[in-house]
């Protein structure tokens, strides 16, 4: 992976764009050169005003209205080359953010599970949104500017030292010091301790705001108002002073800097007046020093454009970290040659697995050593009490995370030697928290196999008994869901995810039974989707609700990661045991109800 | 002052403090000018006349007051450093706190309905941008602008005539400027539009990553969220190519004043119309008076972008919020008066009529679309109905204080949501100042004790972002646990015990039997059979009430309820089999 950091990082990033870049930087140079012009007209007018100061009205003032000209004309001129030059570097700039944002989006839907829930969305999303955002300035600003000043500065002292080489040192040296300020400044590592100690804080507060939105409904209900709402509040305080703590730290430091800059004409002139203090006689001495005293200005100021490149520039090397940090997140491994299954039975050969995050280094055993085979076309039940690592099973057969010991096949084939796109074509999901996309009806079916044709998508949504409901919405299948179109309930959200299974099609399914949301009609719907959605699959159901699956071919019955027991129904009741148990549990419950007063036994 | 309302998220007093000292830090920073055209012009009287010397000595003291006087720019430029800052800072602490506290009022309802990560970037993204704005941009052209004023008034009394040629481009150039900003904001309309909706695609992909990864979605298949990075790619050139054509040509056009200037001089000088030095004094400011003059109007153009945010942040805050100042009444029996409840156009509830007496338990049963889960709601007031009104203890909930009525409510629905803290504090959650035994005791009567005390670290063990470390029953119980704590003499159930593992579902079942007791209880019903010994049991279609009794009451009907309760029967009976 890379490893290149810092400014050779950003450059590398930039890079993609070169040509372009190249472009701005030509550009900006021939800008910065027509933005010098005017310096020199008015050096060249007073110059003439000066050799003719007794006699003007015998002057020739062609030449004094031909700079006025030149003036005009290379104000136009840098002008537009500024605006070209800064086009083609914000044309670069946005290609490569998109281009970023589309690399990271890709690798992120790579990465293993566990890595987007052992880290914050709402920091993912910052990092998405503004880091990557802040490369613009880099690359669309930062760079032009960089070589507009570098250019003008150059071009400055080029002149200048053909004129009198002790006053352009003293100019020089203002220059020198204040950047030399600069980098102390922000490279000292005590400004790059604040550096981090800022972004810290910086995501912290993300991190606080978007919990604070998402918890709202939870907070409202329990009547917290918002300064009590120590969390939020707490944060939103610490991070004002950490950031002024922040700004402070670079005061004295960034001040001088800039009344360095803004005193060119105080380091040029003393030379200047100690030259004509020995020659007061040297008229085109004078003339120098007029001219230092025009031009001075002219080389520090666009050294304002870069004033705040140290600071931002660290500021977006940060972010960059942050971007590489998630590139670098190892993606599922994908095979070199991916095998394709000849038949579609699942076996659990010896799977043992932990989640182990960052967070929690202490590793939880969630698998040990299981061992099954879900027949092809058949229906095998994975039933526990919660946490016996039944979910986990089902979230390794989509390579959510990989086993850590043993393996998983389909027809004989380890799951890791197909190709993702290849075993997810596979297998389908029918999870127990549906999503759907803001998106249409259509769309959001569709998504189970974006080729299908309408005919196709229509079939599969009447299969999921979501066809009447669907009919039934104001502008149907175009219903947009979400913001602005409509709120399915969770029973009609379930059927719209067995209708993507459906259309989908694929040889196994693996299912997390979840029909007891609906009400009572919705119940029965969803079972006739069910059962359109198995028919003739290799069928892998956590289940929750045992009577629903107690025709299975196969009910692996798990208990703290490891397998318990495993039979058909009956000879599992015959056993007497942890599924006999469960089995009695379950119809106590089926018989509850809500139930008040001399009732409650 | 709109503007500034904006851009200052409706504090521009903020404002003023920054704004002077920046004012001030550059007033100090015209003298060096001053000293500066004083050598220009003892080196002319040094040179032009050959009877005159070059007045060395002044030159030196002009030096001298030049280096002394960088320490008055610096000593100046130190307050104008610390108040924007601190400004920026201020604002968007005070706003920030503001804004959370106007979200806190709002209706739950409207809170669902708009999209989190929205409402989260407005929180700090446009934030951010006032911050900036505040910090950098706005003083800096206070601050630009201070010098170019001066130099046009001093100007001005030193010759009008040249201060007129310098500066009639000026005016014009503003108003072509200040024309394009109508423009710009329109551009600025749409960039940001494209720029929320990637974050709200981006966020929809995150969430969705199980489907999207399910679904061989990955990365650029993600078409919408790809088109969505692609929108905002290309609004992002337009809004800079189109703002930079504009604005380019303007100040352009706003520079042209020294070409102008020179060339009235010249022909002034020549008619002997003009002291000469008075030119030389025109050519010096000319030629650097205008740089400042076009960063404040590069910075302005900028601000207008960022006057965006603020208005933003204004519109959220101008949503109403929920009214009334009555506490609410001890008792808890329930009166529904004809109510009638729209989502926008869509009636959800027509003329509902109902009551719930005091510690009865009453079901709310029909198909999805029927109006329950509205209904329900309408009690904590997540809406306000449009007609009709509610009556708790007697008294109508919208005079309540919205608070003081969800204390008198506690709330058990599917979604629970945790925070990103300790368990105990998450129990803690429903009553603040509970103790640690309290807290306990309420997680034994909600069958969590038992498990959370099995975990490593107990009752501080960290639960992640929106809670996903533990399993549906366990956070439906915690959330019973936090209901046992604030003990509330009404509950509202939406019935969750959906999806569980039995062992799990009997301990949700244990925990609510025990919560529910005594209590005024409303329970959204998806089965029929938990609710068959409610005291009442109402059954609703499309928003209308349609019959409501006892179980058995019902049955006899032969209505409604009688046809699902037969439906329920027979998928009770149900498998899955090939």
């Amino acid at each position: 992976m890379k490893t290149k950091q810092g400014i050779s990082r950003l450059l590398e990033i930039a890079g993609e764009r070169k040509g372009l870049l190249l472009l701005s930087g030509f550009l900006a140079v021939i800008s910065a050169a027509f933005f010098l012009v005017p310096y020199a007209g008015a050096y060249f007018i007073l110059a003439e005003l000066l050799r003719h100061w007794n006699n003007l009205q015998s002057m020739d003032n062609t030449s004094i209205i031909r700079w006025g000209i030149y003036i005009l004309l290379s104000l136009g001129g840098g002008m537009f080359f500024l605006y070209v030059s800064s086009m083609a570097s914000h044309v670069a700039a946005f290609r490569i953010l998109y281009g970023l944002r589309i690399r990271l989006i890709d690798h992120i839907g790579k990465l293993h599970l566990g890595y987007l829930t052992s880290t914050s969305t709402g920091s993912i999303k910052k990092t998405l949104e503004q880091n990557v955002e802040k490369i613009e300035l880099f690359i669309a600003h930062q760079i032009p500017d960089f070589v507009n000043v570098v250019a003008t500065v150059i071009i400055m002292f080029f002149i200048m030292f053909s004129m009198n080489v002790w006053m352009t040192l003293a100019s020089l040296g203002a220059v020198v010091l204040g950047f030399a300020l600069q980098a102390s400044m922000t490279y000292g590592s005590k400004g790059k301790a604040m550096m981090k100690a800022y972004y810290d804080s910086l995501e912290r507060i993300n991190a606080s705001a978007i919990q604070y939105v998402r918890g709202m409904p939870a907070v409202k209900i329990f009547g917290r108002t918002v300064f009590s709402f120590r969390r939020f509040h707490r944060d939103i305080q610490e991070y004002r002073t950490m950031v002024t703590k922040f700004t402070d730290q670079f005061q004295n430091g960034f001040v001088l800097f800039r009344t360095i800059l803004a005193s060119s004409i105080t380091f040029v002139l003393p030379v200047g007046v100690l030259l004509l203090s020995r020659d007061p006689e040297n008229t085109s001495l004078g003339l120098t020093v007029l001219f230092f005293i025009i031009m001075a200005p002219g080389a520090s100021a666009p050294l304002y454009k870069i004033m705040y490149l140290a600071a931002t520039l660290k500021d977006i090397q940060e972010g960059v970290s942050r971007i590489d940090a998630i590139l670098r997140q190892p993606p599922v491994q994908e095979p070199l040659r991916s095998r394709k299954p000849a038949s579609y039975e699942v076996t659990f050969d010896h799977v043992s697995f932990s989640y182990h995050t960052p967070e929690s280094p202490h590793q939880i055993p969630a698998l040990s050593d299981v061992s099954f085979e879900a027949p092809q076309g058949a229906i095998t039940a994975l039933v526990g009490p919660s946490g016996s690592g039944k979910s986990t099973a089902a979230n390794l057969i989509p390579r959510f995370w990989d086993v850590n010991e043993g393996a998983i096949r389909i027809g004989g084939v380890d799951i890791r030697d197909m190709s993702t796109e290849n075993l997810m074509n596979t297998v389908s999901f029918v999870f127990q928290d549906t999503f759907l996309f803001y998106d249409s009806l259509y769309e959001n079916i569709r998504v189970g196999r974006p080729e299908a044709s309408k005919e196709e998508v229509y079939a599969a949504a009447r299969a999921a008994q979501c066809h009447e409901f669907i009919s039934r919405l104001p502008h149907g299948y175009d219903t947009l869901i979400g913001e602005g179109g409509v709120y399915l309930s969770g029973g009609e959200e379930q059927r719209v995810s067995v209708a993507r299974a459906i259309l989908k099609n694929s040889p196994i399914l693996v299912l997390d039974e979840a029909t007891a949301y609906a009400d009572p009609e919705n119940e029965h719907h969803m079972q006739q989707a069910l059962r359109e959605l198995i028919r003739n699959k290799t069928v892998i159901v956590i289940a929750h609700r045992l009577h629903s699956i107690r025709k299975a071919r196969n009910i692996v019955v798990l208990s703290e990661g490891r397998v318990a027991e495993e039979g058909n129904h009956e000879t599992l009741l015959l056993r007497k045991g942890l599924y006999t148990k469960m089995w009695e549990i379950y119809n106590d419950t089926a018989a509850w109800a809500f139930r008040k007063g001399e009732d409650v036994a | 002052m709109k503007f500034l309302q904006n851009i200052t998220a409706g504090n521009p007093r903020k404002l003023f403090k920054p704004f002077v000292l920046t004012v001030i830090s550059n007033l100090l920073n015209i003298l060096p000018f001053g000293l500066v055209l004083r050598g220009v012009y003892l080196i002319f009287e040094g040179f032009s006349r050959p009877e005159t010397t070059l007045d060395i000595r002044g030159l030196w003291w002009v030096c001298a007051a030049l280096v002394a006087y960088m320490v008055v720019i610096f000593l100046g430029e130190i307050p104008a450093y610390r108040a924007c800052y601190r400004g920026a800072y201020e604002v968007a602490a005070e706003g920030r706190i503001h804004l959370a506290e106007h979200l806190r009022k709002l209706p739950l309802g409207f809170l669902m309905k708009r999209d989190p990560g929205d409402l989260a970037n407005m929180m700090m993204g446009d934030f951010a941008l006032l911050e900036q704005g505040i910090s950098h941009v706005a003083p800096q052209i206070a601050g630009a602008l201070v010098a170019p004023l001066l130099a046009v008034l001093g100007l001005s009394f030193l010759d009008w005539r040249m201060a007129l040629a310098m500066f009639l481009p000026l005016p014009l150039g503003m108003v072509i400027l200040g024309g394009t900003g109508g423009i710009m904001k329109l551009l600025g309309h749409r960039h940001m539009k494209a720029k929320i909706d990637a974050a709200n695609r981006l966020q929809e992909y995150l969430n969705g990553i199980r489907v999207v990864k399910a679904y061989n979605l990955v990365g650029p298949r993600f078409e919408r969220l790809q088109k969505a990075f692609y929108r905002f790619m290309k609004e992002s050139i337009r809004i800079e190519g189109l703002g930079g054509a504009m604005v380019i040509p303007a100040i352009a056009f706003i520079r042209t004043g020294l070409t102008v200037s020179i060339l009235a001089g010249s022909y002034l000088l020549l008619g002997g119309k003009l002291d000469p030095f008075v030119f030389v004094t025109f050519l010096i400011v000319g030629s650097r008076i205008f740089d400042p003059l076009t960063s404040a109007l590069i910075s302005f153009v900028l601000l207008r972008y960022f006057e965006l945010a603020g208005e933003r942040i204004l519109a959220l805050e101008s949503e109403p919020v929920m009214t009334g100042t009555q506490k609410a009444p001890q008792k808890s029996d329930i009166s529904f008066e004809n109510i009638s409840f729209s989502y926008q156009d869509a009636p959800a509830l027509r003329h509902v009529s109902l009551h719930i007496p005091q510690g009865s338990l009453t079901a709310l049963v029909g198909p999805s679309g029927s109006g329950k889960s509205t209904l329900l709601k309408l009690i904590p007031r997540f809406y306000d109905p449009q007609e009709g009104k509610i009556l708790l203890g007697g008294e109508n909930i919208r005079q309540m204080e919205p608070e003081k009525l969800l204390q008198r409510i506690s709330m058990v629905f599917q979604e629970v949501y945790l925070f990103q803290d300790t368990l105990e504090n998450n129990i803690r959650f429903g009553r603040e100042d509970a103790t640690s035994e309290e807290i306990r005791e309420a997680a034994r009567k909600a069958c969590c004790h038992e498990f959370i005390d099995k975990l490593p670290r107990g009752y501080d063990t960290l639960v992640g972002e929106g809670g996903c470390t533990l399993s549906g029953g366990e956070k439906q119980r915690i959330s019973i646990a936090r209901a046992f704590l604030k003990n509330a003499p009404v509950v509202l159930l939406d019935e969750a015990t959906a999806s569980l593992d039995p062992e799990n579902e009997l301990q949700v079942q244990r925990a609510i039997d025990s919560l529910i007791q005594g209590r005024t209880v409303v329970v959204v019903a998806h089965r029929l059979k938990t609710i068959r010994r409610a005291d009442n049991i109402v059954v609703l279609e499309k928003g209308r009430l349609l019959e409501q009794g006892r179980h058995d009451e019902l049955l006899k009907l032969q209505g409604r309820y009688a046809g699902l309760w037969s439906i329920q029967q027979q998928s009770a009976g149900w498998s899955l089999a090939c």
